[in-house]
């Protein structure tokens, strides 16, 4: 056993393991520094400047701006600072003014620190990231436009910003009282969904004999009350199709069905029970309900939005799911891994390498990396944190309350900047190279255990060596460039250069993008590997900040108009103990544990209901996503409340949930038609009968894969994305611009200005745009949930068929039914390719073509044909001998016989489960 | 198994009813054009042809808009600084706004009035602010939510809280479709993650939108790596001659049908079984459709394409016009990126520059080829924003008052119908709810959005649910 004082121990040097991050080299000196002060426990990663305030307000326990200024101070920026704003900005950049030119304000500290489009105005302390000293010196800037302020003017600028640029002119003091009082609160207690799960034992009923557990006789209780009969059960067949879909997302083999009829004729409920328990403990299970969190943890490889970058390491955190749920992770701790994993102690270098990689929960959100301003890049990366984190867990819309009060629920707005203070005390690392595409590149994590085969190529040391000089090479011409751009001199006379050297000037725009994006890709795979090239595991998740803090309100949610700072703090509506928080931690640890606690009304009825949804067709609360008041409540809240007290019981096994639904009589109904109970509940709110479901389009592609032999159940290496590396997502591939073309700027290049037209088009609009060079149509055998997920480009087998849209969290898929979807079937390569392999496995069983009819539809429906499908079989066949011209005998019979597998994979039966 | 005629009668009143029928009908369309119909006699009932759900119908009376082109601007427009002209804000500017924490802030661009109407317009619209005449201007629109999804939900379907038929499947619905190889309700590039918007909810799937091209990114939709021609992929099979696949489908379809005789009601079977027809058909029509090679130089330049920053919304137009004249009843098309919170200054002009020209060429276009008449044409996005600044050069999301324009197809042009405040933060005079915006486009269509009802779960549905009044005064 390992006690609690060496638990702390490990946790503290695993923090610093882990804290050694990947350093992108334009400030590798200077992270080196940082890494060195961190093994010592003296410094923050992010500022050396503060390192001693921080220390400071750390011994305090306090969490005070260290910069209050003092009298002196403030007199220094009446007299020599307000006055040269008021005379010279002042007209383009405050609200008083013609209007705030850039999106920059300069009328108030909050808006000179939050800054405009390019960023952050004042960095107090720091003169070299203040854009504001940068403007006035007219280096990147120039302003005023006018001319240059004097020189002893500037120097003032120079003393107030390296004073800490004290302002008066802030908000502080402005406090935003909510309209949600207490006693709102207290009352909004009282919401069925905000009041603890209890169990109300089911009224006895008629149907107490029928019922086979205590599921069952929930269900039935309310038909006894709403005069519906159940339907019968289902044949074994359809249950054995049923359960294995499911359950793992795949068709049964011939084995489990046959041993299943056969066990049901003796024993139904241990036939029921042992099928269930095979599949629960079968590797595709995890593969299937896997995915079902993936939908609502809005997985993805690239950031979405404007600019697709990659996210390489986030198949990390996909797998780390679907371990997770073949491991029976309990749920609770499921979750508090994903949020909080980074903090919490771990055994080993092993379970810490677990626990780093499933807070890529957090980090793997669409981003607009394009943002211009890291403030309100960070504001909306935080929004975006708390939205997911309590839709997923709670089914509470919190993200409502950003910009005021919530509407329907009782969240004040000081709510939702309580738990921001948490996740802005948290450092996000996704990872990305900074480019003009990419303006908020972060580091990665680097794993404790480091993978014993890359992916990636090791590179050589001359290789390497030979890449960093190209990289400063680059980095200076790309200096250069910009500074051509910026000084706006005119295009040089084609013409008369043609004519003197031969070569032909390159428009410095289109310079400076081919530039920047090759330092972004040499960049990208130097940090790809240690010093001695050697690859190096990185994963994608969170670390706390080593200076929490608590957020203000802003007004209307708006960066530049901060109110009252708020506490820490968690959804006061939800009650629970809420423990005091440390100033040293952000509070993640204790939100997770918070929000998975026994006595949180949410977690446990969010998640069966999900269950409920999967395994039954139609969830019990409408809108899995929403248990708000603006949401509609549960169908059945005694049985939700039971199984919530269920799954709470048995250690929050989610394979145990899933078990006493799979085992129970309800989900044993049968789903054909019956006018009475159709026409009592067209709706089937009542569960009298099942649900048939669309197969999603995972299980389609699967079961089409598995029936033709073609599924290779092995698990990939990685991830298709994973291999291209830090770079940027074009509707068909990466849009790395290829090694070949890396001489398009030299301006000797007779050449270079038809490559850097080449490259510019490449750039603009997506490379590869021929859809056969297309990289996520490359044929592809392993299960569906490892087929690569980028945010603006989805493989068609996944697109066609309502996959869950990855910027968004889908707790249920939409099923439509499109003539896309038809056009999928009857003519992809890859589906026609599919039918080819199937046809082949027909033929080898038999070379009479009835023969082969009926073992098609075995091996796709796993039942003979009826006489009527025969003969519409017969009548397909003829038709397709009428209308064959010429070709051999033999090939035409293949051909044909494929045709004829391509139409059972296209049909309703196929694609639908009864 | 019951007698058919039982069953029928069931399924007229059930949800899905209508689906079955409408099976019945397109099969009878499909098998008289197929010799290929013996396959698809084993399903019951394929005789009755005037049960065709997509053969076009008599409206309720007299319309004068026989189609509709719907050009939805994603993430809520400023009717500020557009269409919607707040003089007084010029003199308010500054001052606290209602919120009493952002400053009202008057729109940086200049309005003139335009056309023999008079019409206020901004400088942002150069080329459309041509075809004042041509518009009527409501200016008092309003919807009940302030958020993104859920406005845009509302603006489709009337109900932002259950899924409900769009607008463009209720007037499939209600008056069929003219080109039976073409999807009746086509939705170009549309919206991510919208599929409900575009969806037919209860109403039969057979009148659900088809989505052509890929989501709209950035620059108005196919500018980014999409050319028409890919727009649907696996549109044509290189191993299957068009006879043999014929029989393919016949296949499908008669296994699909004894499915759906065993399984008496399912939703999903139907769907199905009609998306196999429409897309055998889709095969042919689709690419002559979304083939631009055919038009004029002149008509490429009407619409911006061929240059920047207009070609991809130019296309977008040009395709709508060609679906429209092939007979496609609903067209909507859609451009992003409207929702400036900030850097509207520089934003803005982007986005009115994308569009001024490809709709100023549309309207042209539609009007010389004497279609603007019966073609009713809609702009607008899910709300406007708001008179006071946010984040210094931006706006907020406005949803109490904000413009839509609407031309041809028997509106008024020249017309500016309601009015908001002052400063353009809400709606006063003649206010239009978005129920009453759809009111007046079904009337505008010949139906009256009270009696066009679809039987669901026990009562009678509507796209206005039970409000919802036709602003006869910009009628024609």
């Amino acid at each position: 056993m390992v006690h609690a004082a060496m638990n702390r121990q490990f946790s503290l040097t695993r923090f610093i393991h882990a804290r050694l991050i990947h350093a992108r080299p334009a400030i590798a000196s200077t992270q080196s520094i940082i890494s060195a002060l961190m093994l010592a426990g003296l410094a923050s990663s992010h500022s050396l400047a503060f390192a001693q305030e921080v220390v400071f307000a750390q011994e305090n326990g306090n969490t005070v701006e260290p910069n209050k200024p003092t009298p002196e101070q403030l007199q220094f920026f009446e007299a020599k600072i307000r006055p040269v704003l008021v005379d010279h900005c002042y007209r383009c950049h405050s609200a008083d003014g013609q209007g705030i030119r850039g999106g920059l304000g300069v009328d108030n500290r909050d808006a000179l620190l939050a800054g405009g489009e390019s960023g952050p105005a004042i960095v107090p302390g720091n003169l070299e990231e203040s854009l504001l000293w940068n403007a006035i010196n007219y280096r990147d800037y120039r302003m005023p436009p006018k001319g240059k302020l004097p020189d002893s003017v500037i120097a003032d600028f120079k003393t107030w910003i390296e004073m800490g640029a004290p302002d008066p002119r802030s908000n502080d003091g402005v406090v935003i009282h909510s309209k949600v009082t207490a006693t709102d609160i207290e009352e909004g207690k009282k919401f069925w969904a905000f009041t603890q799960p209890s169990i109300v034992p089911p009224t006895t009923n008629p149907y107490d004999s029928w019922a086979k557990t205590e599921i069952d006789r929930y269900v039935a209780a309310v038909w006894a009350k709403r005069e519906i009969d159940p339907a019968d059960d289902c044949e074994p067949e359809t249950l054995a199709r049923r359960l294995t879909f499911d359950l793992v997302g795949l068709p049964p083999t011939r084995e489990d069905r046959d041993n299943f009829l056969a066990r049901w004729k003796s024993d139904s409920d241990a036939a029921v029970s042992e099928l269930v328990d095979k599949l629960l403990n079968s590797p595709q299970f995890g593969e299937r309900w896997g995915r079902h969190w993936l939908d609502v943890a809005r997985y993805a490889e690239t950031s979405g939005k404007e600019t697709d970058i990659t996210f390489p390491n986030a198949w990390r955190y996909r797998d780390y799911v679907i371990r997770s749920f073949n491991d029976d992770k309990p749920y609770d701790r499921f979750i508090t891994e994903q949020i909080a994993g980074d903090l919490l102690p771990a055994k080993n270098d092993q379970q810490w390498t677990e626990n780093l990689i499933a807070t890529g929960f957090l980090a793997i959100g669409p981003k607009s990396l394009s943002e211009q301003n890291p403030r309100q890049f960070q504001a909306d990366l935080i929004d975006e944190q708390i939205d997911t984190t309590s839709r997923v867990v709670l089914g509470l819309s919190v993200g409502c309350a950003r910009c005021h009060d919530h509407k329907f629920d009782p969240i004040p707005q000081s709510d939702y900047y309580a738990l921001a203070g948490i996740f802005d005390s948290t450092e996000t690392l996704y990872g990305g190279t900074r480019s003009i595409r990419n303006r908020h590149p972060s580091d990665w994590i680097r794993l404790p255990v480091q993978d014993t085969q890359s992916i990636d190529r090791p590179i050589s040391p001359d290789e390497l060596a030979s890449m960093k000089k190209e990289l400063q090479e680059k980095q200076a011409e790309l200096a250069e460039a910009r500074r051509a751009q910026r000084s706006g001199t005119p295009t040089p006379d084609n013409s008369n250069r043609n004519t003197s050297n031969g070569t032909r000037p390159v428009n410095p725009q289109i310079q400076v993008g081919v530039l920047d994006q090759m330092v972004a890709q040499l960049n990208a795979r130097i940090n790809s590997v240690d010093e001695k090239g050697k690859p190096i595991s990185f994963c994608m998740g969170v670390q706390d900040d080593d200076q929490p803090r608590n957020a203000r309100v802003l007004i209307r949610g708006e960066i530049d108009q901060p109110a009252q700072e708020v506490p820490r703090g968690f959804v006061q509506v939800l009650g629970g103990k809420t423990p005091k928080l440390s100033a040293r931690s952000s509070g993640r640890k204790e939100l997770a544990q918070w929000m998975v606690s026994n006595e949180n009304p949410l977690a446990a009825r969010v998640m069966v209901n999900r269950i409920w949804k999967h395994l039954i067709g139609k969830p019990l609360v409408r809108d899995p996503d929403n248990f708000g008041a603006s949401g509609t409540p549960p169908t059945h809240p005694e049985l939700l409340d039971f199984m919530a007290i269920e799954f709470m019981n048995n250690s929050w096994s989610v394979k145990q949930m899933i078990r006493s639904i799979a085992t129970s009589r309800v989900y044993r109904l049968s789903s054909s038609y019956d006018p009475t109970r159709f026409e009592l509940d067209p709706e089937n709110h009542w569960v009298a009968r099942a649900n048939s479901k669309r197969l999603d389009a995972e299980a389609i592609r699967d079961a089409m894969l598995a029936v033709s032999g073609q599924l290779d159940l092995k698990p990939p290496k990685a991830s298709l994305i994973a291999t291209f590396g830090s770079t940027v997502m074009g509707p068909n591939g990466p849009q790395n611009i290829p090694l070949l073309l890396a001489n398009a700027t030299n301006p000797n290049d007779p050449n270079a200005s038809t490559r850097a037209n080449a490259m510019r088009n490449m750039m603009g609009q997506g490379s590869f745009r021929n859809p056969n060079a297309n990289v996520f149509e490359t044929p592809n055998y392993k299960r569906s949930v490892y087929l690569p997920v980028a945010r603006n480009a989805l493989p068609r087998a996944l697109d066609a068929f309502d996959f869950a849209e990855p910027s968004l969290l889908v707790g249920e898929r939409e099923v439509s039914n499109t003539a896309e979807q038809a056009l999928y079937m009857l003519n992809n390569p890859f589906v026609v390719e599919l039918s080819d392999a199937l046809a082949r496995k027909a033929m080898t069983q038999s070379k009479e073509p009835r023969q082969q009819i009926v073992h098609a539809f075995q091996l796709v429906y796993g039942r003979p044909p009826t006489s009527n499908e025969m003969n519409a079989a017969n009548r397909f066949y003829r038709q397709s001998n009428e209308t064959r011209t010429s070709g051999k005998k033999d090939e035409a019979a293949f051909r044909w016989l494929s045709q004829f597998c391509q139409a059972l994979f296209g049909t309703a039966e196929f694609r639908i489960v009864n | 198994m019951m007698p058919a005629i039982t069953r029928r009668q069931i399924l007229q009143c059930a949800s899905a009813g209508f689906g079955y029928l409408a099976f019945a009908g397109m099969s009878t369309l499909a098998s008289r054009r197929s010799k290929a119909d013996d396959s698809l006699a084993t399903g019951p009932n394929n005789s009755n042809t005037s049960s065709n759900p997509l053969a076009p119908k008599q409206p309720h009376f007299n319309a004068s808009a026989k189609r509709v082109l719907f050009l939805c601007m994603q993430g809520g427009p400023s009717h500020i600084d557009t269409f919607d002209y707040k003089p007084q804000l010029a003199n308010d500017e500054g001052k606290k706004g209602r919120n009493n924490a952002a400053k009202l802030m008057p729109s940086p661009w200049k309005f003139s009035q335009r056309g023999k109407s008079g019409l206020w317009i901004s400088e942002l619209f150069p080329e459309l602010g041509k075809h004042s005449d041509e518009m009527c201007l409501i200016r008092s629109m309003h919807c009940d939510q302030p958020i993104h999804p859920r406005a845009m939900t509302q603006m489709h379907t009337g109900n932002a809280q259950f899924v409900r038929p769009s607008l463009g499947a209720w007037t499939l619905y209600g008056l069929g479709t003219e080109n039976e190889s073409l999807p009746g309700f086509i939705a170009l590039n549309p919206q991510v993650a919208s599929s409900q918007n575009y969806g037919s909810a209860f109403l039969p799937a057979i009148y659900q939108g088809t989505k052509v091209g890929r989501p709209q990114a950035r620059r108005g939709g196919m500018a980014r790596g999409d050319s028409p021609t890919n727009a649907i992929p696996d549109l044509a099979n290189s191993r299957q001659s068009r006879q043999s696949q014929r029989a393919q489908i016949d296949f499908i379809q008669s296994l699909n049908q004894q499915k759906l005789a065993r399984d008496v009601v399912d939703p999903n079977v139907e769907g199905i079984i009609e998306s196999y027809e429409l897309a055998f058909r889709m095969q042919d029509s689709l690419p002559q459709l979304m083939d631009l090679s055919g038009e004029s130089e002149k008509t490429l330049a009407l619409y911006g394409v061929g240059k920047n920053p207009t070609d991809g919304f130019g296309k977008q137009c040009l395709m709508a016009r060609r679906c429209l004249e092939a007979g496609v009843r609903f067209v909507e098309l859609s451009h992003g990126n409207w929702d400036h919170h900030q850097r509207l200054r520089t934003s803005l002009p982007e986005n009115c520059e994308e569009i001024d020209q490809p709709i100023a060429g549309l309207l042209t276009d539609l009007k010389q080829r004497g279609m603007l008449d019966d073609t009713l044409v809609i702009w607008g996005g899910e709300f406007g924003r708001t008179p006071d600044a946010q984040n210094g050069d931006g706006r907020d999301h406005n949803h109490k008052g904000y413009t839509t324009w609407m031309a041809g197809g028997g509106v008024r042009g020249g017309f500016s119908y309601g009015a908001t405040d002052e400063h353009g933060r809400e709606a006063v005079e003649n206010k239009c709810h978005i129920h009453d915006w759809h009111a007046t486009i079904l009337n505008l269509l010949g139906l009256d959005h009270e009696q066009l009802t679809y039987q669901y779960a026990g009562r009678n549905f509507r796209l206005t649910d039970v409000y919802g009044s036709v602003m006869e005064a910009i009628k024609s």
